[in-house]
């Protein structure tokens, strides 16, 4: 409990200026107790993060702790090996084509179910956003049972439906979030002055929710990139995707260069991170 | 929502403009969610020789089989029980971290704590579990800490078992039960526990009285989603736990892509549909009895 004293240095952190000296007598332990839990629970969530950007630049391929030294061996290991370089090939292109037909489907999808008033929206929408709460390795399953009976079993369309399937609902939810914000009389306006529904969804709509779109589009490409659960099922070794080949990595052996493989992921997420603060903020999406 | 003057009826133009806007995705979830969906239904109802060929003709048996042996029962309760505790774990531990993100002290803060929740969710799962592994594998860093403080001699054991995988879970699912939580406790209005404490009730009576009541949709909301999580992902645990572990999902990958027994995986998987589907349901029907009862 050394932290008393640090504590009454900062009384006014969360009072704010409508509190003045409320309740300050005592020492606050409570709230110093929801902080220190809170920062735990904090760094029990980033540990992984860190414990794999450590890793990357170890030059051992066992982390330590301190680390010992610094090395770009496992990004030249990560260069020089085909197999990762042709499985990244095969993400980048799922993501260039899963990525605009998400954002297509979902935002569409999310217009429709935002205009219409009918009994059954709320059910639609449920069935929409479904994918999120159906177990994966069901999902993986059925779409690999359909493709097979296809003869897509194994091919890059195939994956690339059940990366859209996947990716749907985070594009449908982002661009509910922008329409709701959209002022309808802006597209009364429109249709009085005769443009047709067509022409106000593409000229007033669509540039107004445009900040839901563009993060739609990077949960989209997000997914797709990171997606391991269905794709396992329905990858054929031509077809291996770069989470698909890090779970066979990480299952089989012990590659070190797996750590290098992920701070390229972790540098991507940071990426998205940031165009989603820019467009639609953060605290809006989830 | 609160437009409800405005909210007019869309000409009959408009009205079928947006069905037509809404059609493709229809279409498409149809083709690949849908239609999957039933085909599996009907491939669990098929029964297989022992060379597992199909047979002709319908029945329960894949079924019997399922909820018959000791084996997949096992894995059932052990799927379900697993799926629980994460969910409840999950929403212990969002709890201070809600508290911590609506109660933050400036922007800055605030904006740091979001990045530190959301970006778990956009990097992939295999990453996540792939760096519990390193830090919990026999020469993983932990023990290698534990180790250079001279705390054990030999390296403990800590892959490969059931802790293990709940405490990937947990890590992986926090943020789902975080946001919700945070949503809550952000709508609840300062003032309420202020007259609370001024009509002389302690911090703690506060908490359980107001605060905790008023959360519970919020908690509820993300126990559910981190229990479907949990109760469907199987990378995770055949990476930390191993494939010997008896959960649900491990099984029907195996018996899916290693034994190629798809009758049996496909009844495996509506049997976890079916018990995740009554547990949510349950869930749901307490959160919305409970926002009934809080709101009217």
């Amino acid at each position: 409990m050394a932290d008393v004293s640090k504590q009454e240095a900062t009384p006014a952190l969360a009072g704010g200026p409508a509190a003045p000296a409320r309740r300050r007598k005592r020492p606050d332990g409570l709230k110093w107790l929801s902080w220190i839990t809170g920062g735990l629970v904090y760094a029990f969530l980033t540990l992984p993060v860190l414990v794999i950007v450590l890793s990357a630049f170890s030059p051992e391929s066992y982390p330590q702790f301190p680390p010992r030294g610094f090395s770009l061996r496992w990004f030249d290991a990560l260069l020089a090996n085909p197999a990762w370089l042709a499985a990244l090939k095969n993400s980048v292109l799922l993501l260039v084509i899963v990525t605009p037909l998400t954002v297509i489907l979902g935002t569409t999808a999310a217009y429709a179910l935002a205009r219409l008033d009918f009994r059954g929206r709320e059910a639609l929408l449920a069935f929409v956003l479904s994918p999120l709460m159906i177990p994966q390795v069901v999902l993986g399953i059925a779409l690999l049972y359909v493709m097979a009976a296809m003869g897509m079993a194994g091919s890059l369309l195939g994956l690339a439906a059940g990366h859209i399937v996947v990716a749907l609902p985070y594009t449908v939810r982002t661009a509910s979030v922008s329409l709701a914000a959209v002022n309808r009389q802006l597209e009364s306006a429109s249709m009085n002055l005769g443009a047709g529904p067509w022409y106000t969804f593409r000229h007033v709509t669509l540039p107004l929710i445009k900040p839901g779109i563009v993060a739609g589009a990077v949960f989209a490409a997000v997914t797709s990139f990171g997606e391991v659960s269905v794709s396992l099922f329905m990858s054929a070794p031509s077809t291996i995707t770069m989470p698909v080949r890090i779970f066979s990595y990480v299952d089989q052996t012990f590659d070190p260069a797996v750590n290098a493989v992920s701070v390229v992921f972790i540098a991507i997420a940071v990426v998205a991170l940031v165009v989603i603060e820019k467009t639609i903020g953060l605290t809006k999406v989830m | 929502m609160s437009g409800g003057a405005t909210r007019a009826r869309l000409p009959a133009s408009g009205r079928g403009f947006a069905w037509l806007l809404l059609s493709p995705t229809l279409l498409f979830l149809i083709a690949f969610l849908v239609v999957p969906g039933i085909l599996l239904a009907g491939l669990s109802l098929r029964n297989v020789d022992s060379m597992l060929n199909l047979q002709p003709g319908y029945g329960l048996s894949q079924y019997i089989l399922v909820f018959g042996s000791t084996t997949y029962a096992n894995a059932l309760f052990t799927t379900l029980w697993v799926s629980l505790g994460t969910a409840l774990l999950c929403v212990l531990l969002a709890y201070p971290a809600a508290w911590l993100l609506v109660n933050a002290p400036t922007r800055t803060v605030r904006t740091v704590l979001y990045v530190l929740l959301v970006s778990p969710l956009l990097t992939s799962v295999v990453i996540r579990t792939f760096a519990w592994i390193v830090l919990l594998a026999q020469n993983g860093l932990i023990n290698d800490a534990l180790r250079n403080l001279g705390l054990i001699d030999a390296p403990l054991r800590m892959l490969w078992n059931m802790n293990a995988v709940i405490i990937a879970y947990v890590q992986v699912m926090l943020p789902f039960a975080v946001l919700p939580l945070a949503t809550s406790l952000g709508e609840i209005p300062e003032s309420l526990s202020r007259a609370s404490m001024s009509l002389g009730a302690g911090r703690v009576h506060t908490f359980f009285h107001v605060t905790l009541p008023l959360t519970l949709p919020g908690m509820l909301t993300g126990a559910i989603i981190v229990f479907a999580l949990a109760a469907g992902s199987y990378i995770t645990p055949l990476l930390i736990g191993g494939r010997l572990q008896p959960l649900l999902p491990i099984t029907i990958y195996q018996q899916a892509v290693q034994i190629a027994n798809l009758p049996l995986a496909a009844a495996l998987s509506f049997s976890l549909l079916l018990i995740t589907g009554i547990v949510v349901f349950l869930l749901g029907t307490v959160l919305k009895r409970w926002e009934k009862r809080t709101y009217g």
